[in-house]
């Protein structure tokens, strides 16, 4: 079909998270929506344009007999109640049960945590090391490359240094924005291994669209060895004189 | 106001409740330009680590507390010339024209004021409190500054006899102006000076 | 007694052409200005679009002109100046001088029953002030580094020295604060103009619609642009004398500002100035479905209120735009709550819309199709903004093209469409003749098609998860597979900028042609239709007297006693009862 075919064009990236479906399917229930209610203007007006045209007589009304106000007002009503009473509810829920409840993810056991620092046009993501403390020297550091395991709960911490961008993961669902002299946060779970790609989202000047990163999501176990001899690299690599590399903060001291 | 009763004072006094509509459309607007500023300054403050930073000079309190009662001075003059014609009393150019001389009596208090600061060290970038305050300030004294600009035409007119107790228009748009300039003058005086 | 007396009209060329006060005269020069800046902002879209499409690849014939710096390609810096320039031109340069510049000053004296507006001479330097500020836009682009490429929201620190130097970025936003003071000026004189001079018997809920959109978005006009007056301010302040404002990370001294101020107040102006662009258009379409519906207006009052309500609600949603920021958690719940909430009002014009053109008998004349496209590509728009308004899908959909998509249903295609239909209605008040019916059929018929979809393909993109301004999208591997979905919409842009040559053909054939429309062409009975087309310079010879609303059409008793459909707003009804 037709219609079919114009809406497969509206296709999302692969969801690789645990509760990016709850995005997905709340957007899936707006697509209904409105299909549905623009449907209904459409036909409206097909219906008008082609039945009551120059032709047909026009009725005389004024819209403003009592009842056909009440019917007008609640008719609103009804569609607001339904359509954006639904979207209110669904989205509180999403951010109350998940996207913006911090305090459960970091609770979990096997919290990955990540500091973010964005500048023109890359990222620095940092992980504590063995001692698991923020700047200090085993820290693992990478540019631009971000590992995390499957099945774990990653929560970012996002700043800049020079100006306005976004730390945005498509496949996720989600995305931050990182404003230089603020911390701001963020939090995913992966349910899947695999390459994905990080996004800058917010116009940081001349090469925006080239702040690309990769993130990979690997099974738990081999996280683990590779954190493990990263964060030893990191800690031979140190340079102590160095004093731009320890960009990172305290992790405590940040969360709000 | 007395009441009208030829057409011309008709159309006359029509025009002015227009024009009066519309300085008060325009102190509206105005009045959330710097209601703007104003945000800006409790936002800015509120982040900031310390208030005012311990490392950069003082601000004055007596100055610009000398100058406020000049600019509270002026207004009142104003007013009292405003309240003469519309009494039908003569004199008032006496009070325009101290409305003047006291508004630009506000404007070297401001000028000295800078002139101490920037001497003790505190100029526009060093960081926000220092934005903030010359920000204010200057921009305040702008239109101060163009306040007085039109007082001193408003004597001259006043001097001249152009107002009379029923027409009088400018005199009293530029009245209103003036107060509003007073009451945020009022204003920036308490969140910079004494907050 | 007359509270507007009758001046004679003036004689020399310059008062009554280039400096004049006749708010008709006013009305052409910004139609013609923001017509201009229309056709200089599509061309920047072209360019946006020839990117979208080929990025990095030379631009056929105007690369040459304008780029031949850059042999002809658009380079990511030059790129994000074109995008920031569209928007910001396309915004106030283009639909608000057209929309409420042109018909505001048009229509609201004529549809109330004034000789003029309330403060004449204001309104001239309105446009003057307005063409300054053109002047300093125009010049930006050709001084060093180029104009303003911060984006059209021009976020700082992007938007400071640490992130744009030169002066391009400066001129232009000094040029918005101008536009700003020329817009302030206008619709101070529209609000008191509307209090003031309405003729006897017009009551505020006899006005046209059109009028009322207006009146409230002059409202909002003068409450709201001064936020963006003080943003550009500080921002200016910012870039050129070394205030710390928004500066934070690096630059900053003594922890420095706040970005986010900046965002602040930008959308405490910003969010309103959406509406300001919308509301007079749906004031155009409700009048103009009832006048081509010869119908009345389905409940008058209602859709009165629900633009009232709409007003106040824009002032307090503002925060919708930075769900991501990480802004207070209540906080952003309560804008979210406030956004859904907008709905409701909007919901209710599109029924009494859609009941007026209900069991009408429609005149598909070219304003009346332009109007229908109208409430077509709005609902469309409108509805996109449920995606967004919702925090959550909002997390995934914020900064992609489909934001881009969904303010291009709103505003490049509701308030675009809305001004052609103002234009083709209007246009013998303006011009004195008529606009040539089957060009303009032609012409709509394209460009709703070609609009659809080249918006549609914009929300497609970013439905898939494309970031908005992006030089080269397909570098990133998720987005690589839409090259084509891309292209295919630039092509459809190219052909909708293309079908816009027709509309400069009838425009401009008869803007310059010998007027010769009747006074009332489309038999309608708000007051500038008792007029001769174009109106004589003082408008009414003897300020009419009102007896009822805008909209009586096909009242049984009207067609009895007079044999027509429809009865001016001054005219008697012998024994009538309407
Ligand atoms: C004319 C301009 C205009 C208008 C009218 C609107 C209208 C709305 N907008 Fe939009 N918006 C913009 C212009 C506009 N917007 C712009 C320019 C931006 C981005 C700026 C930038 O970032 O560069 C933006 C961005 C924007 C965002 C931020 C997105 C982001 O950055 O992530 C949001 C979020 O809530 C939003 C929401 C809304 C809502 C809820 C409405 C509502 O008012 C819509 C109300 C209308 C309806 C709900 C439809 C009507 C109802 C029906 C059709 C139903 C009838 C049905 C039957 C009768 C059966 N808009
Ligand atoms: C009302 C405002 C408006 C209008 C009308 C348009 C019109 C168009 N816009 Fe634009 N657009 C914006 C406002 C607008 N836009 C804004 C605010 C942005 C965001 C900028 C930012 O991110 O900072 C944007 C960004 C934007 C982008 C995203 C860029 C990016 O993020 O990378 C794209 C891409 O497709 C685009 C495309 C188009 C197209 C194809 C049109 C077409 O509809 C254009 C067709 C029109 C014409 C070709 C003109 C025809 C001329 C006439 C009819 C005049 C006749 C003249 C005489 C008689 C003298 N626009
Ligand atoms: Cu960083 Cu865009
Ligand atoms: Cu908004």
């Amino acid at each position: 079909m037709m219609l079919d075919k114009l809406l497969g064009l509206f296709q999302m990236p692969h969801d690789a998270s645990v509760h990016g479906w709850r995005i997905d399917s709340l957007i899936q229930i707006t697509n209904t929506f409105i299909l549905i209610m623009f449907g209904v203007v459409v036909a409206w007006i097909a219906i008008s344009m082609l039945f009551h045209g120059r032709k047909h007589k026009a009725e005389y009304d004024t819209g403003d007999g009592r009842k056909q106000m009440i019917k007008a007002a609640c008719l609103s009503v009804l569609i607001f109640g339904v359509v954006d009473g639904n979207l209110f509810a669904s989205g509180m829920a999403d951010l109350n049960d998940v996207f913006w409840d911090f305090d459960r993810a970091e609770a979990s056991p096997n919290v990955v945590r990540v500091q973010v620092n964005a500048h023109q046009w890359a990222w620095d993501f940092r992980q504590a090391g063995a001692d698991g403390a923020f700047n200090t020297a085993d820290d693992i550091v990478s540019l631009n490359e971000l590992r995390v395991p499957v099945g774990a709960p990653v929560v970012f911490q996002i700043g800049a240094t020079d100006v306005l961008h976004s730390l945005s993961f498509p496949n996720m669902r989600v995305k931050q924005d990182a404003v230089p002299g603020t911390i701001t946060r963020l939090w995913f779970q992966a349910k899947e291994t695999g390459a994905f790609d990080i996004a800058c989202a917010q116009h940081c000047g001349t090469h925006h669209y080239k702040m690309r990163g990769k993130l990979f999501v690997m099974p738990m176990a081999e996280y683990r060895d590779w954190a493990t001899e990263a964060s030893k690299l990191g800690q031979r690599g140190n340079d102590p004189e160095d004093h731009g590399a320890m960009w990172g903060w305290n992790w405590e001291k940040a969360r709000p | 106001m007395t009441a009208a009763t030829s057409p011309v004072d008709r159309t006359h006094l029509h025009r002015n409740g227009t024009a009066l509509l519309g300085m008060m459309m325009f102190m509206a607007s105005w009045a959330m330009l710097f209601s703007a500023l104003f945000f800006a300054y409790f936002l800015v403050r509120q982040k900031a680590l310390q208030w005012p930073p311990e490392d950069l000079p003082t601000l004055p309190v007596m100055l610009p507390g000398l100058a406020t009662a000049l600019l509270a001075l002026s207004s009142a003059a104003l007013q009292r010339g405003l309240n003469r014609i519309r009494g039908g009393l003569t004199g008032a150019a006496m009070n325009v024209g101290g409305a003047t001389i006291l508004g630009a009596a506000f404007l070297i208090c401001q000028v000295v004021l800078w002139q101490q600061l920037v001497g003790a060290g505190l100029v526009p970038a060093s960081g926000t409190y220092a934005s903030i305050f010359y920000t204010f300030t200057v921009f305040h004294a702008l239109h101060v500054l163009i306040g007085v600009g039109a007082l001193m035409v408003l004597t001259v007119s006043a001097a001249r006899g152009r107002f009379k107790a029923e027409s009088h228009i400018p005199l009293r748009l530029w009245t209103l102006y003036w107060h509003m300039v007073g009451v945020i003058w009022g204003l920036m005086f308490v969140t910079l000076f004494l907050l | 007694m007359d509270l507007q007396p009758i001046h004679p009209p003036p004689t020399s060329f310059l008062r009554r052409y280039v400096f004049s006060t006749d708010h008709k005269v006013i009305a052409r020069q910004f139609l013609w200005a923001g017509l201009f800046l229309l056709a200089f902002g599509g061309i920047l879209a072209m360019l946006i679009r020839w990117q979208w499409a080929f990025p990095g690849q030379k631009v056929p014939v105007l690369g040459q002109i304008v780029l031949s710096r850059s042999d002809g390609k658009l380079t990511p810096a030059s790129y994000n100046a074109v995008f920031t320039m569209h928007g910001l031109i396309m915004i106030f340069w283009a639909i608000t001088p057209i929309l409420i510049g042109s018909f505001g000053n048009l229509i609201i004296p004529l549809q109330i029953g004034a000789r003029d507006m309330a403060f004449p001479t204001l309104n001239m330097l309105s446009f003057w002030v307005f063409i300054v500020s053109t002047i300093v836009l125009v010049m930006s682009f050709f001084v060093q580094l180029g104009s303003a490429s911060a984006g059209w929201t021009t976020y700082p620190p992007l938007a400071t020295q640490v992130g744009t130097p030169g002066h391009g970025q400066t001129m232009v936003v000094a040029a918005l604060f101008l536009v700003g003071v020329a817009t302030i000026m206008g619709a101070i004189n529209y609000v008191t103009t509307v209090i003031r001079f309405r003729a006897p018997g017009m009551t505020y809920m006899r006005m046209p619609l059109a009028v009322w959109g207006l009146w409230l978005t002059s409202i909002l006009n003068i409450l709201f642009v001064p936020v963006l007056g003080a943003a550009g301010l500080l921002l200016i302040l910012d870039r050129v004398f070394g205030t710390q404002f928004f500066i934070s990370g690096a630059a900053a001294v003594r922890g420095g500002g706040d970005p986010i101020l900046f965002q602040h107040l930008f959308w405490i102006f910003g969010h309103p100035e959406v509406y300001i662009l919308i509301l007079p258009a749906w004031g155009i379409v409700a009048d103009l479905v009832s006048f081509f519906g010869r119908k009345p207006a389905y409940w008058y009052k209602g859709s009165v209120y629900a633009m009232c309500a709409v007003t106040i609600l824009s002032a307090v949603v503002y925060g919708h735009h930075m769900f991501t920021t990480g802004m207070n958690p209540m906080l952003g719940k309560a804008f979210m709550i406030l956004t859904l909430l907008i709905s409701a009002p909007a919901e209710l014009l599109f029924l009494n819309w859609l009941h007026t053109i209900w069991k009408g008998s429609l005149r598909l004349t070219t304003p009346m199709l332009f109007t229908l496209g109208v409430v077509f590509v709005f609902a469309l728009g409108g509805l996109t903004g449920l995606y967004l308004a919702t925090i959550s899908t909002d997390l995934y959909l914020h900064d992609t093209m489909f934001v881009v998509g969904h303010f291009h249903l709103t505003m490049a295609a509701a308030s675009f469409l809305a001004s052609f239909a103002g234009i083709h209605f209007w246009f013998p008040k303006l011009f004195g003749r008529r606009m040539n019916e089957t060009l303009g059929k032609i012409h709509f018929w394209l460009s709703i098609s070609l609009i659809t979809i080249v918006f549609c393909g914009q929300l497609a993109v970013g439905y898939a998860g494309a970031p908005r301004r992006m030089w080269d999208p397909h570098q990133y591997p998720f987005l690589a597979n839409l090259a084509w979905l891309n292209q295919w919409t630039s092509y459809f842009a190219f052909a909708l900028g293309a079908a816009q040559l027709i509309f400069v053909v009838n425009f401009v054939r008869n803007a310059i042609a010998r007027p010769n429309a009747e006074p009332n062409p489309w038999q309608v009975g708000t007051l500038e239709w008792t007029l001769s087309s174009p109106p004589p310079v003082h408008n009414f010879d003897v300020i009419p007297t009102v007896v009822r609303g805008p909209h009586v059409l096909s009242h049984p008793e009207v067609q009895r006693t007079l044999g027509r459909d429809w009865i001016s707003q001054t005219e008697d009804l012998p024994g009538g009862s309407v």
